[in-house]
């Protein structure tokens, strides 16, 4: 049942197909998020305007930087403040998932924050690597230079930066003893796919060609200590000699082998199987589960014309008609149910100053539910699908993280709310419109029958009960909000 | 099997309904009744159904834990025939552990040192092992191989797992497998048969409000209908916190038992699954990840000690399984762990004090039903006749797998290619007595 309200409202939900680019393209509805869609004349001139964020001002998202200053120190010097226990790894490594989850939540730079979460996931390093982490923030500064650029650049920054290298081996590999980890992953998760049909052969050669980019931690600093980080390519280390891999062939004669290695990588950006792997994953990130054949051909095609530019293969992707029909059919993930949780409630994180601040405290939040930035322990990425986000833990856990920001729980400390009442229409109103209302704002689209029936069963009101404003005590109105986030309208998008 | 016959999550009756005071059996044969659970069931025999079906709570349970990243087993039981450790001395003398640190063997095989808190339980005959298993044929890759391991239905484009089958045909209640450590599934549980996962026991709980009697009624209210696979979490959390609650509600239980268990990867974790096993809740499967064990660079030396990679892994891994079975105490009686990794390593070692990857590998066994004291099914690992630089196999992985399930469950031999489908030669591997 769904009775027509007609009660006043300060503002009206988005059509249908704006809602879906928003819902796809952004990490949740909020009230300022709706307005730059119908500035922007829809939601498809909203996500052309997105694909160039120099040109959109994001002064919510620009203040983030000061809170976490150490993030921006060199690798080095966050080396030698662990070494040294000044900041230990861990504590910077957490500032930087809390740091990446406010720019997600607070940033107008939505479709370029999650093609940086995109690709990170595609080139993994995670977080908690022991080698890897003093260049890890570094890393994330290249990707976010390349998110929107082209992946053949990219993927040549990405693979011979010390961060991939200390990750994979690639920072240890030499002529003399190759080791195979990142020549492996770069054709099986980085590129081609595990079924492109390369060899055992392949993956040496691959391994060989990659060798010279070194780096190490725990190098000799000027006192003498192990206080110290290098990276650098070193010309002795790379194997010299004719290299045949999977169809790239490259005499590879320099000690200098950096102008073939670049050769090789572009080879395998531009490879019709890597065409096809990332049309894919794109498409499953941003379409379903279960793309078409001809979406995943169109979207590859694009890549393949474009010589891998991401803002046209986004464009085919979003022009293709099953973009527009598969509404509503992807499950968030626990960590994008967070961000979309704190940006309906419209809770506006604000820069920490005490314990318990709501931007720190926001992580554990996250971590409660099993995934922060980049924690994924393995290379290949957390699971963009949705089976793997749909176990009855997962949902648990997120009802439960509804519950601690819906009622206002924890944590609440340093972050501006909104009064409970903003969520309400004028009082007295039906408690249908009363739920209609809050839908409209927490979430941008009006409640369904079955939504208001389940929230009316929840609260013993009839729909058509008159509500006062003194029966819309705080509490009523966390069960209200609690309810609304751990609807299907919510968790899914 | 006909996965079409099988009708999907038919347990999820939500708490709250009639059947929920029912008995445990009476609950298990009121769902069966009503539906058609048991159009699969024919491809098992009764021996299965009786157990999957009519268990008391305090029946035979089994841990598997995955060491993920592919373990390299010729440092953790290592051969000491001259041929065998001829090619280790030569191929891996940097990192080989020296027979004269081995510790629990006999005359064939030894253990890594970091073992050694496990010794009482090899030499009472509670642990042992089988060496040379892998995959029918090498596959390197660490997600595809898992994949394959898990799935073990080589050629079938169905994703269930082989616990799913296991459990799939003959139960239906979610907790009877789950993971813990982390709310996702891993693909062995994957299926038609639902699954719990969880961080924690005590997260296996409604969150509720202060006015909120009618929470479960009006969450399958708002979920019913909806298309996505979330919709199935969210029916199997509401069909099962009812019977969880008693055990997702003791934290104070589950912070004391943490307490028996060493620091690090698997205190939590098992001190959540030796709770979730005492408690009776009819949990048979169990899978816990244990990770990092993709050792390219830095596993170790040939002086073998802690504050090496692979030391403290088999050290922590040791005396986290030596306390799991201390809390466990008698309840263990009627635990089984198996250990199982997606591939081996390869024999040489590279540059960095690791090794790449490689083929086949050991599982080892622990607890009830096995028969330890030694590795089952060979002598040696005929290293001399190394397949592509890797240990070659002598045991499908899913011979093991079979020895156990078959040992525990009692099963019989005409049921096997329902969990393990397809052509393979089953060889009893003696793991189990």
């Amino acid at each position: 049942m769904s009775t027509p309200t007609t009660s006043p409202r300060a503002t009206k939900p988005l059509n249908a197909r704006d809602r879906h680019f928003v819902d796809r393209f952004s990490y949740g509805h909020t009230p300022a998020l709706d307005q730059a869609v119908r500035s922007a004349g829809g939601g498809r001139a909203w996500f052309e305007d997105q694909l160039s964020p120099d040109r959109i001002k994001d002064k919510p998202g620009g203040k983030v930087r000061g809170w976490y200053p150490s993030l921006w120190y060199s690798p080095a010097k966050l080396f030698y403040r662990n070494y040294h226990d000044i900041k230990p790894a861990w504590e910077v490594m957490t500032d930087f998932g809390r740091w990446t989850m406010m720019r997600r939540t607070l940033s107008t730079h939505q479709v370029h924050e999650l093609m940086v979460e995109f690709w990170s996931n595609l080139l993994h390093v995670p977080v908690g690597d022991d080698s890897a982490w003093p260049y890890r923030i570094a890393y994330d500064k290249l990707i976010r230079a390349h998110a929107l650029g082209r992946f053949d650049d990219m993927l040549v920054k990405t693979t011979t930066h010390p961060c991939m290298g200390l990750y994979l081996d690639n920072a240890t590999s030499t002529k003399r003893a190759p080791n195979e980890n990142l020549g492996r992953e770069l054709l099986e998760l980085h590129t081609v796919g595990v079924d492109a049909g390369y060899t055992e052969k392949d993956v040496k050669s691959s391994a060989k060609m990659l060798t010279g980019y070194r780096a190490e931690i725990y190098a000799r600093g000027p006192k003498g200590e192990y206080d110290a980080v290098w990276a650098k390519y070193v010309t002795d280390d790379h194997y010299v000699g004719k290299l045949k891999i999977f169809g790239f062939k490259s005499p590879n004669k320099h000690a200098d082998g950096r102008k073939a290695t670049e050769q090789y990588l572009r080879y395998l950006a531009h490879h019709p199987a890597t065409a096809k792997r990332i049309a894919h994953r794109l498409a499953v990130r941003f379409v379903s589960d279960d793309p078409s054949a001809d979406l995943v051909r169109t979207v590859a095609r694009a890549w393949t014309r474009s010589g891998t530019d991401v803002k046209a293969t986004l464009r085919a992707l979003v022009a293709h008609p099953q973009f527009a029909s598969s509404a509503g059919r992807k499950v968030r993930m626990p960590l994008e149910d967070t961000i979309a949780t704190i940006r309906a409630l419209e809770i506006k994180p604000k820069k920490p100053k005490h314990d318990g601040a709501f931007a720190d405290a926001i992580f554990w939040v996250a971590s409660n539910q099993g995934m922060t930035p980049y924690d994924w322990p393995a290379p290949n990425g957390h699971p963009e699908s949705n089976g793997p986000w749909s176990s009855a833990g997962r949902a648990l856990t997120s009802f439960d993280m509804h519950r601690s920001l819906g009622a206002r729980w924890w944590p609440r400390q340093d972050a501006h709310f909104p009064p409970y009442a903003a969520f309400l229409p004028a009082l007295p109103a039906k408690y249908g419109e009363v739920i209609d209302h809050a839908s409209v704002k927490l979430l941008g689209v009006h409640a369904s029958g079955k939504v208001k029936d389940a929230i009316a069963l929840r609260s013993g009101r009839a729909l058509n009960q008159k509500v006062t404003a003194s029966d819309m005590s705080d509490g009523w109105v966390a069960q209200l909000l609690t309810a609304l986030l751990s609807s299907p309208t919510h968790m899914t998008r | 099997m006909n996965q079409t016959s099988t009708p999907a999550r038919v347990a999820t009756k939500p708490c709250g309904c009639p059947d929920f005071n029912l008995s445990r059996r009476r609950f298990l044969g009121g769902v069966a009744a009503g539906t058609a659970a048991f159009a699969g069931a024919s491809i098992f025999g009764d021996a299965f159904r009786q157990v999957t079906y009519g268990a008391e709570p305090a029946g035979p349970v089994l841990v598997v834990l995955s060491f993920r990243g592919g373990a390299d087993g010729l440092s953790i039981v290592v051969p000491k025939n001259a041929t065998d450790q001829g090619v280790i001395t030569s191929q891996r003398g940097s990192i080989a552990v020296p027979v004269d640190r081995l510790v629990g063997g006999n005359a064939n095989w030894g253990l890594h040192p970091a073992l050694a808190p496990l010794i009482p339980m090899w030499d009472g005959g509670k642990f042992g092992a089988v060496h040379g298993t892998g995959l029918a044929s090498p596959n390197r890759s660490h997600f595809d191989a898992m994949e394959q391991v898990e799935l073990a239905n080589p050629g079938s484009s169905t994703r269930q797992g082989w616990i799913n089958r296991a459990i799939g045909l003959g139960s239906s209640l979610p907790e009877e497998q789950m993971q813990l450590g982390s709310s996702m599934l891993p693909t062995s549980l994957v299926g038609q048969a639902p699954a719990l996962g969880a961080g924690q026991v005590t997260d296996l709980k409604l969150p509720d409000l202060w006015n909120d009697e009618k929470l479960t009624e009006s969450l399958q209210k708002m979920w019913s209908g909806h298309p996505t696979s979330l919709n199935d979490g969210v029916r199997t959390a509401l069909g099962s916190v009812g019977r969880l609650a008693a055990l997702a509600g003791d934290e104070d239980g589950l912070e004391a038992a943490k307490a028996r268990y060493p620091g690090g990867q698997l205190q939590d974790v098992l001190a959540n699954t030796a709770q979730l096993i005492k408690a009776e809740v009819g949990a048979k499967m169990i899978t816990i990840d244990y990770g990092d064990w993709d050792m390219h660079n830095g596993l170790g030396t040939n002086d073998p000690q802690p504050g090496q990679w692979m030391y403290d892994h088999l050290d922590h891994f040791a005396n986290s399984m030596k306390a799991f079975f201390d809390d466990l105490g008698t309840v263990g009686n009627r635990v089984t762990v198996v250990t199982i990794s997606e591939f081996g390593r390869r024999v040489e070692a590279n540059g960095d004090h690791g090794v790449d990857h490689g083929y086949c590998n050991a599982m080892l066994a622990l607890g009830a039903g096995v028969h330890g004291g030694d590795v089952r099914g060979s002598s040696g690992l005929n290293l001399d006749k190394l397949a592509d630089g890797d240990v070659p196999l002598q045991h499908d992985y899913r011979s093991v797998l079979w020895d156990i399930l078959k040992g525990r469950f009692a099963l019989s031999d005409g049921q096997r290619s329902a969990v393990f489908p397809g052509s393979w030669s089953y060889a009893s591997t003696g793991i189990m007595n």
